[in-house]
C-alpha cells in the first residue's frame, strides 16, 4: 500500500463563503518534502458520521513548493448523499477539521506538472480548480518565466483572489461569467507565442470549453494539459461477477469491483478511487464479459487489449447470453 | 535486428514504402519546407491545402531549408503546422531545427522521397559523415576514418544517427583482445 505521512491541521481559513482552506504541518514542525507545482495530496477520510466507507480525496497544493513548512489545500464543500448530493462526503469531512487535528495523507504527486521545455504557460482556471494554478504560477513567478493566468469564478466565491493579484498582477485576468471566457479566450488563444503550453482545471464541463476552442484554433493536444477532477458521478451500473483467486464474488449496482474486491479482504493497491490516477489497475483474464471503461487513465489502446481495467470505476457489461463476469488476477 | 519501432528513428526515416504523411487540418497556418526533386510531395499539400493559410519555401539545401523554416517559426502563434518534403536526412536535419525550435512531434509531418542517405556522427571524434549506408552497417568516419556502426539511433536535436567504432574491442595491431577480467594482461605480462 502507498505510504502515508502524518500531518497536523496548523490553520483554518473560511473567509470564502463554501471553501475552506487548510494549512497542515509536521506534526514535529519540521519542513515537509518539496512537490513539483500542480502536486495533489490524497487525504484519508476515515467511515462512519454518514460515510458508509473510507475514502481517499484528492486535493491541490496551493502553496509554496519548495522546502515548505506547511501543505495547504482549499476545498470546496460539495454536498454528499446525506443532504442529497451526490458527493462521498470527504469535502464535509474536512470542513469540520479543526486545528490541531491529525490526519493522515500520501506525501505529494504530481500529474499536472509545468511543462519544462514551455517558453510560456497559459493558465485558465475556474472555480476551486484554480487551486493546481496557483501553484504554477507561484513557481513561474518565482523563477522568471513567462505565464499568464485567466481566472473564471462566480462574484464573491473565488478563492485566492488577492493572493493571485499580488503574486501575478497584471499577468492575471478575472472574469466573472461564461460568456466573457468564451471572448477572452478566442482570442487569447489565436495569439500565443509558438513555445506556449495551456494548462487547464476546473469543472468538467468549463475544461471541455477550453479544450474545444483550443482545438479549433488549431492547438495540438501535446501543448494542452488537462486536470480532472470533481469527476462527474456516475450511474452505478448493472451487476456483475467477478471471479478472483478461485473466489466468485458479486459486484452489486452501485458497489464498485474495487469496493467489493476490499470487501472481501483483498489488498488492491488505490488512491484516488474516482478513475483518474491508474493506481488500481488489475489484470483481466480471458473469458471475461465485454468491459465498460469508466476511467480517464487508459488509452485506447490499452483498453483495446482488454486485458485490464481500473478496479474503482470500470465494470462489466453483459455479453450476447446476457451474462456479466469478470475473471480478474490481483 | 531491434524491433525498429522500439527505436528513435521513425519510419519515415528508413522504410521507402512509407506513405507521405497528409496535412493536419486543424492547423490554421502552415510552412512547407520543400527540398529539391520533393516538389511532387509538396504540390499533393499545396492541393489540400487550397485557400488555407500556407507559406512555401523552395529550398536548394538544408542551411536553406532551416533558414526559412526558422523565420517562419519566429513569428507563428500556436496553431502553425510545419510539412517537410525530401530526403529522409534532409527532413532529420529540418525536424531537428523544428524541435529546437519548440515544435512538438504533433506539430510536424514528412515527407519523404529517399532514404538512402543518412547523417552518422562518429561519437569519437565529433565530425558527421553523410553516406549512402544502411541502419547497422558499418561506414567510414570522413573525421577520424574509424569504422562506425550506424546504430538504429537518431539525435532529435541534430537528425544524425549515432556512429561507433565497429571493432572497438579489437586492438589496433590485430592482437586478441583482452578479456573481461584481466587475465590476458598477466598472461602477457608473464609472456615478457
Amino acid at each position: 500500500m502507498n505510504a502515508r505521512i502524518e500531518l497536523v491541521v496548523a490553520t483554518v481559513d473560511d473567509a470564502v463563503p463554501g471553501i475552506r482552506s487548510l494549512a497542515l504541518a509536521h506534526p514535529d514542525g519540521d519542513r515537509l518534502p518539496s512537490f513539483t507545482p500542480g502536486s495533489h495530496l490524497v487525504l484519508d477520510v476515515p467511515a462512519g458520521e454518514g460515510r458508509p466507507r473510507r475514502a481517499a480525496n484528492a486535493y491541490s497544493l496551493t502553496g509554496e513548493s519548495s522546502d515548505p513548512r506547511h501543505y495547504t489545500i482549499s476545498v470546496l464543500r460539495c454536498a454528499p448523499a446525506a443532504e442529497g448530493g451526490s458527493a462521498c462526503g470527504g469535502s464535509a469531512w474536512v470542513h469540520g477539521l479543526t486545528v490541531g487535528d491529525r490526519v493522515t495523507a500520501t506525501p505529494p504527486r504530481s500529474a499536472f506538472a509545468p511543462i519544462h521545455l514551455a517558453t510560456r504557460h497559459l493558465l485558465v482556471g475556474a472555480g476551486i480548480g484554480i487551486t493546481p494554478l496557483l501553484s504554477h504560477l507561484r513557481s513561474h513567478v518565482r523563477w522568471g518565466r513567462d505565464a499568464e493566468l485567466v481566472y473564471l469564478f462566480r462574484d464573491g466565491h473565488g478563492a485566492h483572489v488577492d493572493e493571485l493579484k499580488e503574486l501575478g498582477g497584471d499577468r492575471v485576468t478575472f472574469l466573472a461569467d461564461r460568456a466573457g471566457l468564451a471572448e477572452d479566450l478566442a482570442v487569447r488563444l489565436a495569439d500565443q507565442p509558438l513555445g506556449t503550453h495551456l494548462y487547464t482545471c476546473g469543472p468538467a464541463g468549463f475544461m471541455d470549453a477550453v479544450v474545444d476552442l483550443a482545438t479549433e484554433l488549431g492547438w495540438p493536444s501535446s501543448r494542452v494539459h488537462l486536470e480532472p477532477f470533481g469527476v462527474a458521478a456516475l450511474d452505478p451500473g448493472d451487476p456483475f461477477t467477478v471471479g478472483v483467486a478461485g473466489q466468485v464474488l458479486e459486484v452489486p449496482s452501485g458497489t464498485s469491483l474495487l469496493e467489493a474486491l476490499e470487501d472481501a479482504g483483498h489488498v488492491v493497491p488505490n488512491l484516488c478511487r474516482q478513475g483518474v490516477c491508474g493506481e488500481c489497475r488489475v489484470d483481466v483474464a480471458p473469458g471475461s464479459s465485454p468491459v465498460l471503461h469508466r476511467d480517464l487513465f487508459l488509452d485506447e489502446e490499452t483498453r483495446g487489449a482488454g486485458d485490464c481495467l481500473m478496479a474503482c470505476v470500470s465494470r462489466a457489461v453483459p455479453a450476447a447470453d446476457g451474462r456479466a463476469h469478470l475473471e480478474v488476477t490481483l | 535486428m531491434v524491433s525498429m519501432s522500439q527505436t528513435s528513428v521513425p519510419r519515415w526515416a528508413w522504410d521507402a514504402s512509407a506513405p507521405a504523411a497528409e496535412p493536419d487540418l486543424r492547423g490554421r497556418v502552415f510552412t512547407l519546407v520543400v527540398l529539391p526533386g520533393a516538389g511532387d510531395v509538396a504540390d499533393r499539400w499545396s492541393t489540400a491545402l487550397a485557400g488555407r493559410d500556407v507559406r512555401r519555401h523552395e529550398c536548394g539545401d538544408v542551411d536553406a531549408a532551416v533558414a526559412a523554416l526558422r523565420a517562419d517559426l519566429a513569428v507563428a502563434r500556436v496553431g502553425h503546422r510545419v510539412l517537410v518534403a525530401g530526403t529522409a536526412r534532409e527532413c532529420l536535419a529540418v525536424r531537428a531545427a523544428g524541435v529546437r525550435a519548440g515544435l512538438g512531434d504533433d506539430e510536424m509531418a514528412f515527407g519523404v522521397v529517399d532514404t538512402a542517405e543518412r547523417a552518422v556522427w562518429c561519437v569519437h571524434c565529433d565530425a558527421t559523415t553523410h553516406a549512402a549506408v544502411e541502419l547497422e552497417a558499418v561506414v567510414p568516419c570522413t573525421g577520424c576514418g574509424r569504422r562506425l556502426l550506424v546504430y538504429p539511433h537518431v539525435s532529435r536535436l541534430t537528425g544524425a544517427h549515432l556512429g561507433f567504432m565497429v571493432d572497438a574491442e579489437t586492438p589496433a595491431d590485430g592482437s586478441a583482445a583482452r578479456p573481461a577480467d584481466g587475465s590476458a594482461a598477466r598472461s602477457e605480462g608473464e609472456a615478457a
